[in-house]
């Protein structure tokens, strides 16, 4: 937590593993944005941090699933190199859409995704960085939560635990009162998804995929019953909430088991 | 209604005290002397809390640990555990803090006038009980006999070491103490708190029992001075729950229908008994 | 502000068609800012400032969020600080204005006096009451869909306590009650109501009957139904997602966070609503969680608002609105769960009864 200790700027670097770079994306969409905290901040260049010129890090982020062996090295070399690790985006942080590929026969996945050469690239089921390392913490979402990355980066910066939501989407949707989706006979992740994104999707008149991930002590039961209501099979409503949950459904809460 | 909501004092803004000594007690746990603007007294009853503000970093309930009788100021024992408490642990002699309060009710001193007092803390629970057991000894002819009897973890933990001492040494106070697990120089009892309850000699009618420690603890203490058929009526408690406003609204701290910062965090067992969400 | 209206028919009336309804709102607004029923995407309805008559809406079942929200917002900065330097605190003003809130149901006109209830108690809040006062409020006749229960509490439709004029729908335009003195000038002063000193005939709904007791029993059951298992019954179904109390007219919890801007110069401590039903909410730094299962926090919602408020105000905190309800993703609804538990108590009766026999 001594990131800002005598007044020298927090070394923070930005590392990319598999992923859609949709959370790269956006947060480069955001620099202007974050012009006031770029001064408080000694942002290890992206190239730089390849380039593994910067030795420590303060605080290292990580994006996208660990999906190879030299993956594995990687994060294990930069958890050594830094005071504090956040896995950014559901890829990082429970293996995200990359974990889809554990449902099929991995050498299906690699005829797929790597043709002929497959051999030359071994790969293993998309996992997340907890899976390896240390996380301090995590931003969820696919692409990666803005106002929940904005605020962990803040508290930080500042020294601080960032306060990291364990509640549902629909907490924030209903603090903005928006129209729920669910009246218009759309159906809704919302009520067993993390909030931390602002319920960005049903403030748009979207539903909530969610991508965000579980909240923690879901009530497997009742939500399958709930998108049973909402015109779901089983099969389907795990369908959709595997999307992006993969790892942790089946560690977590164990649904199929039904 | 107009003016009426012009009077009413606003109930979240904190006044900004000032640090004015710090003391490491172990690793994980400090001690902090607080001043009031203009030297102005706190004016708390032994029990009560404040809720401590570091900006940008929040605000915490902890329980004022030293008693009244020694102010102007006010001491805070603080464990470190989050974002608040860590940043606490960070702060030195002329830090600036908020503190709002003082909150919640207390112990009932005046009820336990002439009585023989049973003070039995846990690991931080001792640092609300020290500001009565202070009160307790700074008023000593207004109490009988002074019992404490303190459970920490391992000798390690012991919070006052200077004051416990102190007490020790003291013939008009009995102070037992034992630990959960000892080190090689450890000498004194060994083992949970509950096993200095049996030995006491007490006189049931006129013996006043406070009970301050973590949330397993209160069962196993109860059982231990139901067994001593100590009254009901006897027993006191101080509870702890979340808190977040200290002022009766944000409905964090509720155990059934008793907001803990007003009706508690100190509660007769009696009505503890009615509170089934309690212990 | 407690006392009880009187009844309607004992009150001065006049009738409006939709047109002078319209030019009403026009006078109101050059009044004060007008909060009244607006549209809020397809199918829903939400208390908005008023800048056009037309949008309006008069016939609505019930809005997302009820008029907590002018008092408390769901969002507010109780603080503005600086980090760099001696710490330096300041409450940012709140400003008083005058409001009227128009086209309000006796429900959720009651629900409001409850949170005064709530908000006094103990020690009053000047956040609450600095908002609260100057609102003047403009009741309306609702007709109860499937999930209105507020007659069942006691609150009839045409309950004009708390209102200044209560205007009741009938064919081609409103008749308006002049409740109090301030609706009484509002009257006068706008001029053009048509007035009526006939017999008048309008239509009370038929009271619902969906409690399967009445009202002035429910905190007698409550106390017997604290290990009732339909509780748990509940849990079963309940996603724990917090959209009951989040809606509920009458809940004022809350949580408080300290954010701090990009700079990291200047912060706030904000306080939104929260929810009991929500994991985290007794949850400690340790760990240890006070009411860890949802069964547990659901009994603590009903408790709130049928037991242990009411032990002190002697009111009922429920006010029959069915928010919590018709917005619950689950599906679950507060009426079946009352006759469960009436049935419940029911049961337990009887069986003391053969015991004693
Ligand atoms: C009446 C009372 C007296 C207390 N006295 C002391 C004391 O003398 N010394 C001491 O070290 N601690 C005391 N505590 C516990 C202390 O309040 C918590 O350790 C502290 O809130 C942790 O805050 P944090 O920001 O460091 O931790 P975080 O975990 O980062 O804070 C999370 C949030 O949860 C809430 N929270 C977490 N734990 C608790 C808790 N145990 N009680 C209430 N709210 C909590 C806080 O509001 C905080 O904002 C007391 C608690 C109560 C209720
Ligand atoms: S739209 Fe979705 S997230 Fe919003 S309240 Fe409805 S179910 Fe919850
Ligand atoms: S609303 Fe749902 S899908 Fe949309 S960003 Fe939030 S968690 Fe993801
Ligand atoms: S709205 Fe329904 S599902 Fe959500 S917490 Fe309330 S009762 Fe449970
Ligand atoms: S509990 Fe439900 S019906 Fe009762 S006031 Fe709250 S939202 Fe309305
Ligand atoms: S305790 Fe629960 S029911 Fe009561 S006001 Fe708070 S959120 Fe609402
Ligand atoms: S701490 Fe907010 S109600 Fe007790």
């Amino acid at each position: 937590m001594s990131a800002r200790k005598k007044s020298q700027k927090p070394k923070v670097a930005f590392f990319d593993f598999t992923g859609c770079e949709g959370c790269q994306l956006n947060k480069l969409n955001l620099e202007n944005d974050l012009l006031g905290i770029l001064e408080l901040i000694d942002l290890v260049e992206f190239r730089e941090a390849m380039d593994d010129k910067a030795e420590e890090y303060d605080i290292a982020f990580i994006e996208g699933s660990i999906t190879t062996p030299s993956c594995v090295e990687r994060i294990y070399d930069i958890r050594r190199r830094t005071k504090i690790l956040v896995a950014l985006g559901q890829c990082a942080v429970s293996g995200g859409i990359n974990a889809m590929k554990n449902n099929y026969p991995l050498a299906q996945v690699q005829e797929e995704v790597y043709g002929k050469d497959k051999y030359l690239f071994p790969s293993m089921p998309a996992m997340p960085v907890r899976a390896f390392v240390q996380v301090d913490y995590e931003v969820r979402g696919c692409p990666m939560s803005m106002p929940e990355f904005l605020h962990v980066l803040k508290s930080l910066v500042l020294g601080r635990k960032p306060e990291i939501k364990d509640y549902a989407v629909c907490v924030e949707c209903k603090l903005k009162e928006n129209e729920c989706v669910l009246e218009k006979g759309m159906f809704c992740l919302g009520p067993i998804t993390r909030a931390g994104c602002d319920a960005i999707c049903p403030s748009n008149g979207q539903y909530c995929t969610g991508c965000r991930g579980l909240v923690s002590n879901m009530n497997k039961n009742g939500a399958i019953e709930m998108l049973k209501q909402h015109g779901f099979s089983v099969e389907e409503a795990i369908k959709r909430m595997a999307m992006f949950n993969t790892n942790e459904l089946v560690k977590e809460a164990n649904w199929g088991n039904r | 209604m107009e003016n009426v909501a012009r009077e009413i004092k606003d109930l979240y803004t904190p006044v900004i005290a000032t640090i004015s000594l710090v003391e490491q007690l172990t690793l994980s746990e400090k001690r902090f002397w607080i001043k009031l603007p203009r030297n102005q007294k706190l004016n708390h009853h032994p029990g009560q809390f404040v809720e401590v503000s570091i900006f940008g970093f929040g605000e915490a309930p902890i329980s004022i640990s030293s008693s009244p009788t020694r102010a102007p100021g006010f001491e805070l024992t603080v464990r470190r555990t989050g974002r608040l408490t860590e940043k606490m642990h960070q702060l030195g002699v002329g830090s600036q803090i908020g503190i709002r309060g003082p909150f919640g009710n207390g112990f009932d001193v005046q009820r336990f006038k002439g009585k023989d007092m049973l003070f039995i803390a846990g690991g931080i629970g001792l640092a609300p009980l020290k500001s009565l057991i202070e009160y307790t000894l700074d008023k000593r002819h207004d109490f009988n006999r002074l019992i404490i009897l303190y459970g920490a973890k391992n000798p390690s933990e012991i919070l006052y070491p200077q004051e416990i001492n102190e007490w020790t040494y003291r013939d008009d106070v009995e102070m037992h103490i034992t630990v959960d697990r000892p080190d090689a120089q450890w000498k004194g009892n060994v083992g949970v708190i509950t096993t200095l309850i049996p030995p006491l000699e007490l006189d049931l009618e006129n013996t006043i029992a406070t009970v301050v420690g973590p949330p397993v603890m209160y069962k196993f203490v109860l059982m231990a001075l139901k067994a001593k058929r100590l009254p009901d009526v006897n027993i006191y408690m101080s509870l702890e729950r979340r808190m977040k406003c200290g002022v009766g609204k944000c409905g964090h701290c509720q155990i059934n229908d008793s907001y803990v910062c007003q009706e508690g965090p100190v509660y007769p067992y009696t009505r503890i008994k009615e509170l089934k969400e309690a212990i | 502000m407690n006392r009880q209206a009187k009844d309607i028919s004992e009150m001065k009336c006049c009738f409006f068609d939709q047109n002078t309804t319209k030019q009403f709102i026009e006078f109101l607004m050059s009044k004060a800012k007008v909060i009244a029923p607006h549209r809020k995407g397809e199918k829903s309805f939400s208390f908005q400032e008023t800048h056009n008559p037309e949008e309006v809406v008069l016939n609505y079942n019930r809005t997302i969020q009820p008029i907590k929200k002018f008092f408390m917002p769901p969002r507010e900065t109780l603080l503005e600080f600086e980090l760099n330097g001696k710490p330096k605190v300041k409450k940012p003003e709140i400003k008083i204005e005058e409001r009227i809130f128009l086209g309000i149901h006796s429900y959720d006109m009651k629900a409001i006096r409850l949170l005064d209830f709530s908000f006094d108690r103990d020690k009053p809040e000047a956040n609450y009451f600095l908002r609260r006062q100057k609102s003047v409020f403009i009741g309306i006749a609702y007709e109860p869909d499937e999930y209105h229960f507020a007659q069942d509490l006691g609150i009839d439709v045409y309950d004009t306590t708390g209102f200044s004029l209560f205007m009741v729908p009938a064919e081609k335009g409103f008749l308006i009650f002049e409740v109090d003195e301030t609706g009484h000038r509002y009257l006068q002063e706008f001029g053009k109501g048509l007035p009526l000193d006939a017999e008048l005939q309008y239509e009370r709904p038929e009271p619902t009957k969906k409690l399967k007791m009445h009202y002035n029993r429910l905190p007698q059951i409550f106390s017997h139904v604290y290990d009732s298992p339909v509780w748990k019954k509940v849990a079963e179904r309940c996603l724990g997602c917090g959209t009951c109390n989040l809606v509920c007219s009458t809940c004022y919890c809350f949580d408080v966070f300290d954010e701090v801007n990009l700079n990291i110069k200047e912060g706030t401590r904000e306080r939104t609503w929260d929810s009991c039903m929500l994991n985290p909410f007794a949850q400690v730094a340790g760990g240890e969680n006070f009411r860890p299962t949802l069964d547990s926090r659901t009994r603590h919602r009903l408790y709130r608002k049928f037991k242990y408020l009411t032990d002190y105000s002697g009111e009922l905190h429920c006010i029959g609105c069915g928010r919590c309800s018709y917005f619950c993703p689950a599906k679950i609804s507060l009426v079946e769960i009352i006759n469960e538990l009436i049935e419940d108590y029911n049961r337990q009766q009887q069986h003391a009864a053969v015991t004693v026999s």
